[in-house]
């Protein structure tokens, strides 16, 4: 975590060369998948359109291939589960989707093929957005092709702001500011909505007061949640519950779902969400449309708080009968037309640097902002197949909704977190 | 009764019966072998289904348990052997004690005496009802048991829900409160709501299960009762709870047995799914610590004593009703 910011500017250098030389190369080997059917897994809900979406691809595959395709889509929610007991049963399929999180503990399972020679074959590897190659990354070895990538940004209600003359908050105390008007004057309203069963939205804090989530020290993890930083940014995060009662009682046990679902009810004024919730929030209510906007996390004193960039990888399968056929799907999927179609239905940004900077270029008001966190304010949740361990046991999730209940203070909180993580991320 | 517990013997007996067939004497004496294996022979089918479905996985789970069983040992195939260290771990955590067992325990108790005590009251309602009354009711109760556990639980959490459930809102409108408050967050309100949840969800089955039994009480003894001056508690205990003694056995087995094991009505519940660590019960300690994890060694030992505390509990069951029924 030493390098946070993704140094993506510097990728965009490369992109045009590099997309030009994929896209020329309609090379004479391939795979030739005649009489051959590619098993996919992909996860559902994450693009509305996904069955037509992948009638294209099928129909695109099998022209270049000849091979068919099998897309299957699984519940992001059961999808664990499946490839756990589909890996004891050698029944996984050709290629899925991995979320970023699951690729290194898949690949320390050794259920995956390493990619990097393809990659390098097709001259990709400096083309890719470094934080979604970082998460695939596996003791040294490429496993996760980036296919798309999401952040969390500061969602809040233009037009109550427009109404009350608030502007989009730009460091902690307007945060508090905007807030105390807003509760004021439309006390019916959650001012900040602070779910207590969801992680992601604390490390924003944590980072933007100067804290680490874990520090890599050796061979071992610390965990920084105990710092005094990121206990300022953790106390300054529930405080906005706790202390100015902008958030709810109810808010205690949300989880991300029903910050989006009060969002979308019209009751919630801010709230920290993904880069993808707009398009869901609009189809949930569209008397919303055009009513709310997005900014970048700000930073304690300003600047932009980083956050979690999270997504998606295609992995390869070590089960995979013909993996030159399963990296021409991974190729076809993840550059060019089909990677950018797939970003503006899904409300993801593309996994390859050159397509980014397109969509970067873009001044939507629920697009930029996400655009500009994710360049200047993406970051990692700590690269260790351990800490998808740390997310089941809810680490984090735990001592926020304990100091949000009251079962504990910031300080002790953050000490039990940092205890646990420490435990299960250097346990074997 | 009498008849089923003599027959099978008799079915089994070494002697083939004159009636199983005509072979002729001197055939039979050959053919002695295979007529005794005939009942095994006959069983052979559904035993063997049995020990593949159900026997070999019980022996896997306990040859997990053994072992430092993850997603590593599950792709290369490798046994790991750690002996004891799971169970050790188990009973070393001291989680374990301050908050699983009792979680555990102390809920089971109170939600199958809640759901015996409420099956009861309603059987005992629905026998001295008319049919049509009786269908009604009865139809109304099954209502309760034929929705889904992930269902019902849903509707329980927004009964309860924070900012817009009908408790916190009853609750304010009548002045008893002045904010919402979160029941999920504290360890006894939210056991309270699983407890409503199951009792909810289990008692039609005690109610549907004990009514058949009540119905077979023969109402001269009543009546005799009555007679005699009975009141209608002293006609219940005394009558009828010991007529009933196989059913209520069964009802309290079962019950204890789903009771311990509760997993979803906890797991869905907010905070049930391990950010509250108190409200974590054996179950849903046993899935976030093994299965989110990939420890499937550990959350085996764990399956392991859960099935043997039942176990023993069943065995302790069924050993004082025998015992009661010789002193009979």
């Amino acid at each position: 975590m030493k390098q946070r910011a993704l140094p993506i500017a510097a990728l965009g250098l490369t992109a045009a060369l590099a997309l030009s030389a994929c896209a020329g190369g309609s090379e004479d080997g391939g795979a030739n998948g005649e009489g051959k059917t590619l098993d996919v897994w992909i996860m559902q809900g994450t693009n509305p359109n996904s069955e037509e979406f992948f009638e294209e691809v099928s129909a695109a595959f099998t022209e270049e291939t000849g091979a068919e395709l099998n897309v299957e889509f699984v519940q992001w929610a059961d999808a664990h589960d499946r490839f756990v007991t589909s890996i004891a049963g050698g029944t996984t399929p050709d290629v899925a989707e991995t979320g970023t999180t699951w690729t290194a503990e898949f690949a320390d399972a050794g259920a995956l093929a390493p990619i990097g020679e393809y990659v390098d074959g097709e001259d990709l590897r400096g083309d890719l957005v470094e934080g979604l190659v970082e998460s695939g990354t596996y003791e040294e070895e490429l496993y996760g092709m980036p296919w798309y990538a999401g952040v969390r940004s500061l969602v809040y209600r233009a037009d109550v702001f427009e109404e009350l003359g608030l502007d989009a908050p730009e460091s902690w105390d307007d945060i508090v500011a905007a807030g105390e008007v807003i509760k004021a004057a439309k006390p019916e309203m959650i001012a900040f909505a602070v779910p207590g069963d969801a992680e992601f939205p604390v490390y924003p804090w944590v980072w933007g007061a100067g804290g680490e989530v874990a520090e890599q020290d050796g061979d071992e993890w610390v965990s920084g949640l105990d710092s005094p930083e990121a206990q300022e940014g953790i106390g300054f995060y529930t405080g906005l519950a706790t202390e100015h009662g902008f958030s709810s009682a109810g808010a205690t046990t949300w989880k991300e779902t029903e910050v989006l679902d009060s969002f979308a009810a019209g009751d919630v004024a801010m709230a920290l969400m993904g880069s993808w919730t707009p398009s869901a929030i609009v189809e949930k209510n569209p008397d919303l449309e055009g009513k709310f906007a997005a900014a970048p996390i700000p930073g304690k004193d300003g600047g932009i708080a980083p956050s979690v960039l999270g997504g998606s990888h295609l992995s390869v399968f070590n089960t995979a009968d013909d993996t030159d056929l399963a990296w021409e799907f991974v190729k076809l999927m993840t550059t060019g037309e089909f990677a950018e179609k797939w970003g503006s239905q899904s409300g993801y940004f593309p996994g390859q640097a050159s397509l980014l900077e397109d969509t970067m270029a873009s001044d939507d008001p629920l697009v930029a902002p996400f655009a500009t966190q994710l360049v200047e304010g993406g970051a990692s949740v700590p690269v260790t197949p351990k800490y998808g361990a740390v997310q089941a046991k809810k680490t984090t999730n735990t001592a926020i909704q304990a100091i949000l209940s009251g079962q504990k203070t910031v300080e002790q909180a953050t000490a039990d977190a940092a205890a646990e993580m420490d435990s299960i991320m250097n346990g074997d | 009764m009498v008849d089923l517990v003599n027959r099978p013997p008799v079915a089994s007996g070494a002697p083939a019966p004159a009636a199983a067939g005509g072979p002729t004497r001197p055939a039979r004496r050959r053919r002695h072998p295979l007529v005794a294996a005939r009942p095994w022979l006959l069983l052979g089918p559904a035993l063997a289904v049995l020990a593949v479905l159900l026997l070999w996985p019980l022996v896997r789970v306990v040859l997990f348990s053994l072992q430092d069983y993850g997603l590593r040992e599950i792709v290369s195939g490798e046994p790991n052997w750690i002996g004891l260290a799971n169970y050790g771990e188990v009973f070393t955590d001291p989680t374990l004690y301050t908050v699983v067992l009792p979680n555990t325990v102390g809920f089971a108790v109170l939600a199958v005496a809640g759901t015996v005590a409420l099956g009861t009251g309603v059987a005992v309602l629905m026998a001295s009802l008319g049919p049509l009354w009786r269908t009604i009711v009865g139809s109304a109760i099954m209502v309760a048991w034929a929705m889904p556990a992930v269902t019902g639980t849903y509707v329980w959490i927004w009964i309860f829900d924070a900012d817009r459930g009908i408790v916190n809102s009853t609750l304010q409108a009548l002045g008893l409160q002045d904010d919402p408050v979160n029941w999920f967050t504290n360890r006894w309100t939210f056991y309270g709501i699983v407890l409503l949840n199951v009792i909810h969800h289990g008692f039609p089955f005690v109610a549907i299960t004990i009514l058949a039994g009540l119905l077979g009480v023969p109402k001269e003894m009543l009546e005799a009762a009555e007679v005699d001056g009975a009141g209608p508690w002293r006609r219940f205990f005394s009558i009828i709870v010991p007529s009933l003694r196989q059913v209520f056995a069964v009802v309290i087995i079962l019950s204890t047995i789903w009771d311990f094991k509760v997993f979803a009505q906890v797991y869905l519940m907010p905070g049930g799914a391990g950010t509250n660590r108190e409200a974590l019960n054996l179950g849903v300690w046993s899935y976030v610590e093994s299965f989110g994890q990939n420890r499937y060694g550990f959350g085996s030992a764990i399956a392991v004593l859960l099935t043997l505390v039942l176990l023993a509990i069943t065995v302790v069951y069924v050993r004082t009703l025998l015992k009661e029924e010789e002193e009979l």
